[in-house]
């Protein structure tokens, strides 16, 4: 090859953009970054592999993001009798009385929302830092099992995760009760949360599954599909709720 | 009381693409997606906190009575990555709020965007956030 002949394959490749890819991580996917809610796209394949996976009979709660069901509609959820009538007394005004406006809601409900959360991925522990309601959640990755039953419970649970192929999954366990759907429909202490996480091809969009089964409050499962788009550089901002911001000053 | 009616653009809702959306503290539970406000009046406090922040603001109707509304954005985190700030808004600023009324009549709206004096646009709900919004 003439020197101007390497010259020009050497632009030509220079010129060729990088293909962005899954970045690895102690033979896994690395997903450390900062992600924010994006559309949820159900038939990107990363999102089709993750469903495909969900447990059978979970029935599709398609409120993942800002959306929320009206009153007395939960996506599908069968309430038993007794928590369906509880929820039923949910109004709308309720949420914007003093001690309910910043409620903080259990891993179930706030993992959905639409707000970003960072990630920092390590070989034993996995932290996921949600903006929503300044959550911090460690996930256990060291092959720990979970706390016995009568342990105590919390808003973020006990969660321990494993990989399957390229997906992560998250298992969580001791949660305390709280709300579901926002709309009057609880879990119990019983909930139990499993989660996949998936990357896309292009390691840009996150992907997860969200499975509830919680045979103590719900006659059936349900799952929600989230995906989040990374975002270099951003960072975490602080949340803050305040009880009176509907409360004009005196 | 200037208040301006707008009638909803069938085209604008299937470009939205969530007819019956609800957002966090259900939107379509509190406010009427179908229908967008224009609300002229004077700054009166800004609470830029979470969950969602609330403009209050003097509107002085027909009868020259002055009537404080409240517009509620959304979350300030999701705003200032649109470049809000807890001085986006001062007391005294004139602005047009752009949004949807509050079911129950009272003088509320939820926050599409705000216009102020100097022509800035203030860009609140938006539909990137998965729900009915005005872009």
């Amino acid at each position: 090859m003439s020197l101007t002949g390497a010259a020009l394959a050497a632009a030509m490749v220079l010129a060729t953009p990088a293909v962005a890819e899954v970045p690895r991580k102690d033979g896994h996917p690395d997903l450390s970054g900062f992600y924010n809610f994006t559309r949820i796209d159900e038939e990107a394949p990363a999102a089709k592999a993750l469903i495909a996976k969900v447990p059978e009979g979970a029935v599709f709660m398609k409120d993942g993001g800002a959306y929320e069901f009206p009153p007395n509609e939960y996506g599908g959820l069968k309430p038993k009798p007794d928590v369906l009538a509880e929820a039923r007394k949910w109004s709308p005004q309720q949420e914007l009385e003093v001690q309910n406006i910043c409620k903080k809601p259990s891993v179930i409900y706030a993992i959905q929302g639409p707000f970003p959360m960072e990630i920092t991925q390590g070989r034993d522990m996995i932290v996921m830092q949600m903006e929503y309601f300044d959550m911090v959640r460690v996930i256990f990755m060291d092959g720990r099992d979970h706390p016995p039953a009568d342990a105590p419970h919390s808003l973020l649970g006990h969660s321990i995760g494993h990989w399957e192929g390229d997906e992560l999954v998250v298992d969580t366990t001791h949660l305390e009760p709280a709300t579901i759907t926002n709309n009057g429909l609880n879990h119990s202490e019983d909930a139990h949360f499993i989660e996949r996480f998936r990357l896309s091809d292009d390691g840009q969009t996150l992907y997860s599954t969200e499975y509830i089964e919680d045979p103590t409050n719900l006659e059936n499962t349900g799952y929600r599909l989230m995906a989040w788009k990374k975002h270099p550089g951003e960072h975490i901002f602080p949340y803050e709720c305040d009880p009176f911001a509907y409360q004009e000053d005196e | 009381m200037r208040v301006i009616v707008l009638a909803l653009a069938a085209m604008f809702l299937m470009s939205a693409g969530a007819l019956t959306a609800q957002a966090h503290h259900s939107f379509a539970v509190h406010y009427i997606p179908d229908k967008e406000i224009d609300v002229t009046g004077v700054v009166k406090d800004f609470h830029f906190a979470n969950p969602h922040g609330v403009i209050f603001f003097d509107v002085v109707g027909d009868d020259g009575e002055a009537v404080t509304w409240k517009g509620e954005t959304n979350s300030p985190n999701l705003l200032k990555r649109r470049g809000w700030s807890n001085k986006s808004l001062q007391p005294g600023d004139k602005i047009t709020v752009h949004g949807w009324p509050a079911r129950d009549g009272k003088p509320m709206l939820r926050v599409g965007y705000v216009k102020k004096a100097d022509g800035t646009i203030l860009r609140g709900q938006s539909s990137a956030e998965g729900i009915k919004g005005l872009d």
